[in-house]
């Protein structure tokens, strides 16, 4: 009675539960990089560039310990661990999964902030509704962190001014 | 909780140990202090320490204490000493206690009496402790280089908070920074040869010295997996990022240094573990001994020249390793725990999974039992041989089943119940005669014992959540983690820093306490049976692999392979 | 030069040993190797491949370099097993672990640098011939991903894997769910305390689609209930009335009104409160 499986001249599938390796789903992903604080053998990386106003999460296959915390980490379900398991191969930058997103622009500055255009949709997604105007957050959302707080002085004096006359 | 339970774990019983120690040596106690529901402090001068220790374990009427663990650590930042602690615990079933003993050294005068004259087991602490924090054991019959790399610098301290992690000086590995060896007795020739890795083990340097065929004495040199993971756990990582690197310490306990660990922390942060979390934990430790137990008496028949034991073993342990597969996501490095529980539940058709093949394994396993012992090969080449005596054992503080089949009464489950063990009921199988055969048969009952305990588990096993939410632990706490492992007792002993990390985590591995016992036990022994022997220590998979043969008499050297020692082995069995 | 078999010599250089049980196991009836032709060799003097693992520590640093140049010349495959090897894996940046001087050790590069290839790297440098290095990644890999490696090391299968690069191009897609998305994330926490993080996407998808079709409290009741008798795991159905309470909680917390009267619990639900699961789990 022969046991010996086949493998590897016939397909086979790993089982529903198997932790293959990590896939990021480049539609989903907001560049937030909760992955990136979570992984503990540092296979992934965020690198971000001001001058082109770019982010950078990489994903290296050949680092990856397949513990599954990116995947608990992550707000959207982009990065989630496939069943595939065969991931030889003789170059190492088959093993590199890169997704760039534009970092947003400060529309009063022009300065580039540090967190991405689809983190902000995101974010003002989460946000019920009810207590807050949606425009007007939407329009100091917008702005980097120096134009909202000198935003926020200007609009105390002018209401502190009002007050007074 | 069961009535054993609670007995050992009543405060009263606990108590009345810390109150004799305290009585004994009045004014040489400076404090006092429990740190957890079964860990005591005690804080001395560092000149009492073998006084101390040397009393508590050797007290006459307190049953199989034992060194659990020692540790060192740079206190510098916060009190400005050093500071460092022995734990000893007390088993037998008479009482769920750690005592620790704990001691400040200056930093302008770095040594402490060592403690090794008093108890050997203390032998490979006291040297750690030299090695990476320049802690220096005065007395100590043996201070030679243990756990860094032979081309480390003098003087340089990887522990030490002033040392960056990432660090990694280098000097010249030149004939005088090698490993210095042990002279052999009288009348042989010595040649010193490099470390060579030719078998499929781990890399390891044995030393044999012979007079004809008779072991007389052995000599080794070890450490060659040292990576750092205590520094790397402290510095780059946080608290919950530490299990997944707790579990890559050994690819075959895995599961169990993880557990040691998500324990201590617990027992520091004082967190709620919950009821069903702790029944997963208790299956998959057992699972885990399971195949690690199947591992190792395939590889004593496969070394005996039994091959059919040795396939059937590993057929049986391969339904185990699909199992886990199923339940955890991997073969092996489960990734089940973290602080607080687990991170997988069991659904009900994993539930009924686990019953199927543990019912499975059971009839076979006993076929398999049956089939060994009634091998008159098997029976007669592994009785009589590698004997360690109860005085050994004890004197060496071994653990696990090493200990167990010399006669020694400890397991940390039934003695420090932990996880849901205190709910469950269960034989620990002893055995006095101290050979390869009395340690087999303690691996095989202790396999039936484990299938027995994960059919109550999942009898019992509650509903519920499966993970506790914490939010913050307080810093500068310690506390002990402790669990039994397939090899025996593993230790951990952590102290909390801040911001989300450790300050100090202290591994110990049960391997660290049973090793120095080997050349014990090897003594009076043909060369053909160091295998068999260092195979049922069971050292993590077999360590042995250029083992240098040196025949006393003609002055001849040897240098066998693993593969010609099994070999040899194997030739002895067609003489029985 | 095309193989047809394969001496393998097993070197390793700091392994934690979870890789080398499963290259012993690809030896075993149920994978064997030997039917590709693959063998262990007893010394690395009669062997083709190297099958290394570890993450190179310095200790053994030595004696790997001696290993590999006593292998003879040609083909000198290295095969590197597990992540430890291909790229030092989680102990990559350890005060004994050995990192060439140009790979810095605390690095923002990709591909990752560690393991096995910075000795050949160090041989190559030095002049001798290094033949190609496979890489078969994981934590432990299993043995049918051993079995692979070895066959693309021989040419009998095709490469699978390749590397990505994807930009802004493809597009964005914010998914509406039929819940609100802060109490969705809310839920999707809690779910990972009673059932972990791996079944709990299909249970939220469940009790979305039931919360898409009720219309009031009552009716949303009247659903779950259907589906945990139609379901019969325990876990399932104490997962799906946690949902169920913390769903009217969190609407009721954050001011979004309810249809129908059902009463939302007001205290934050753990559970051990919850009376439906101390008969959950067992028999």
């Amino acid at each position: 009675m022969a046991v010996t499986l086949k493998y590897p001249f016939v397909k086979l599938e790993a089982p529903p539960e198997y932790r293959g390796v990590p896939h990021i789903n480049p539609r989903l992903c907001i560049g937030c990089g909760a992955c990136v604080q979570a992984c503990p053998a540092d296979a992934l990386l965020r690198i971000d560039d001001y001058e082109k106003g770019t982010r950078k999460i990489v994903l290296d296959v050949g680092r990856c310990i397949r513990c599954a915390r990116c995947d608990e980490a992550c707000p959207t379900g982009a990065i989630r661990m496939t069943r595939t398991f065969e991931v030889a191969t003789l170059d190492r930058n088959d093993h590199i999964e890169v997704v760039e997103l534009r970092l947003h622009r400060c529309p009063n500055c022009g300065n580039y902030t540090d967190y991405t255009e689809r983190a902000l949709e995101k974010a003002l997604q989460i946000l019920p509704e009810g207590p807050f105007d949606k425009d007007e957050i939407r329009k100091k959302a917008a702005l980097c962190r120096n134009c909202r707080r000198r935003l926020t002085v200007d609009e105390t004096i002018e209401a502190s001014r009002e007050v007074v006359e | 909780m069961k009535e054993w339970a609670r007995k050992i774990t009543d405060d009263e019983v606990r108590e009345r140990y810390v109150s004799e120690v305290v009585e004994r040596f009045k004014d040489k106690i400076m404090r006092v202090e429990r740190n957890a529901s079964n860990q005591w402090i005690i804080e001395i001068n560092r000149e009492d320490l073998p006084e101390v220790v040397g009393y508590i374990i050797n007290h006459p009427e307190w049953k199989e204490t034992q060194l659990s663990t020692m540790v060192g650590a740079d206190e510098r930042p916060r009190r400005g000493k050093f500071s460092m602690i022995y734990w000893i615990s007390i088993n037998g079933e008479s009482g769920d206690i750690f005592i620790g003993i704990k001691t400040y050294i200056p930093e302008d005068d770095p040594k402490f009496p060592a403690v090794t004259p008093v108890h050997p087991g203390a032998n490979w602490y006291e040297r750690e402790v030299k090695d990476l924090l320049g802690l220096v054991p005065e007395g100590h019959p043996d201070p030679r280089r243990l756990v860094l790399p032979d081309d480390w610098p003098e003087g340089v301290y990887p522990l030490r908070k002033d040392f960056h992690y990432t660090d990694s000086p280098k000097r010249d590995f030149t004939d005088e920074t090698k490993y210095p060896y042990k002279e052999p007795p009288k009348g042989t020739a010595v040649f010193p040869l490099g470390p060579y890795h030719v078998a499929l083990d781990e890399p390891g340097h044995f030393r044999l010295y012979v007079k004809g065929e008779e072991i007389v004495d052995v000599d080794y040199r070890l450490f060659y997996q040292h990576r750092g993971i205590e520094k790397i756990g402290e510095n780059r990582l946080t608290y919950d990022q530490v299990n997944f690197i707790a579990e890559r310490i050994c690819g075959i306990c895995g599961t169990a240094h993880a557990l040691a660990y998500a324990q201590a922390i617990e027992a520091a942060g004082e967190i709620d573990v919950p009821e069903r979390a702790e029944y997963i934990r208790t299956v998959m430790a057992e699972i885990e001994r399971l195949h690690s137990h199947l591992l190792n008496l395939g590889l004593a028949c496969h070394d005996v020249g039994f091959d059919k034991g040795f396939m059937d073993a590993f057929r049986l342990r391969e339904h185990v390793m699909w199992l886990a597969e199923r339940l955890t996501g991997n073969r092996k490095t489960y990734g089940m725990v973290v602080i607080g529980g687990v991170r997988r539940d069991f659904l009900e058709y994993r539930r009924s999974m686990i019953e199927r093949v543990i019912r499975e394994l059971k009839e076979n396993f006993q076929k398999w039992v049956d089939q060994t012992l009634s091998t008159k090969t098997f029976v007669k080449r592994c009785e009589g041989i590698g004997i360690l005596s109860y005085k050994d054992a004890k004197r060496w503080s071994t653990v696990g089943p090493f200990a167990r089949g010399s006669g020694r009464d400890l397991d940390a489950r039934r003695d420090h119940p932990f996880a849901a063990y205190k709910y469950l009921d269960f034989k620990v199988p002893i055995y006095k005669e101290g050979d390869v055969l009395a340690r087999c048969l303690v691996r095989a009952e202790e396999i039936l014992e484990s299938i027995w305990i994960i059919e109550q588990a999942l009898d019992e096993i509650p509903g519920g959540d499966i993970l506790a939410e914490w939010r913050e632990i307080p810093p500068y706490r310690e506390a002990v983690g402790f669990t039994e492992a397939p090899r025996g007792e593993d230790v951990h002993y952590v102290i909390t820093g801040e911001g989300n990390r450790l300050y100090r985590w202290r591994i110990r591995a049960s391997t660290y306490n049973n090793f120095p016992a080997l050349p014990d036990a090897m003594r009076g022994n043909t060369v053909a049976d160091a295998v068999l022997i260092i195979a049922s220590m069971d050292p993590c998979y077999s360590c042995t692999e250029r083992v240098q043969v040196v025949d006393a008499k003609s002055g001849k050297v040897r240098v066998l392979t693993e593969k010609e020692l099994t070999e040899l082995s194997r030739k002895a069995s067609r003489g029985v | 030069m095309k193989l047809r078999s394969l001496y393998i010599f097993h070197l390793d250089t700091g392994a934690c040993n979870g890789c080398e049980i499963e290259l012993f196991d690809i030896l075993t009836p149920y994978y064997d190797a030997e039917r590709l032709g693959v063998r262990l060799a007893a010394s690395p003097r009669h062997s083709h491949a190297m099958a290394v693992t570890g993450p190179l520590t310095r200790q053994t640093y030595y004696a790997a370099k001696e290993a590999i140049k006593a292998m003879p010349p040609k083909p000198r495959i290295i095969v590197a097993i597990g992540t430890c090897a291909c790229s030092g894996g989680i102990f990559y940046n350890g005060y004994p672990i050995y990192r060439r001087p140009e790979s810095g050790r605390e690095g923002q590069e990709y591909p990752r640098r560690g393991g096995i290839f910075e000795l050949v790297q160090d041989l190559r440098d030095e002049g001798e011939y290094v033949g190609p290095v496979v890489y078969i990644p994981g934590c432990p890999p299993r043995p049918e991903e051993i079995l692979y490696g070895v066959a693309l090391a021989l040419g009998l299968v095709e490469k699978q894997v390749k590397g990505e690069y994807y930009t802004e191009e493809v597009g964005f897609e914010l998914p509406e769910y039929p819940l609100e998305e802060r109490i969705r994330l809310s839920l999707r926490e809690r779910l990972k305390y009673v059932v972990g993080y791996f079944d709990r996407e299909k249970i939220l998808e469940d009790f979305m689609e039931l919360v898409k079709e009720a219309r009031s409290a009552e009716e949303l009741h009247r659903l779950i209930e259907e589906y945990c008798l139609k379901n019969p795991d325990p876990r399932v159905s104490l997962a799906m009335r946690v949902l169920e309470r913390e769903f009217l909680r969190l609407k009721e917390k954050y001011g979004w009104e309810v249809k129908g009267n059902a009463k939302a619990p007001q205290s934050e639900v753990r559970g051990l409160q919850v009376s439906a699961d101390r008969n959950a789990g067992s028999r």
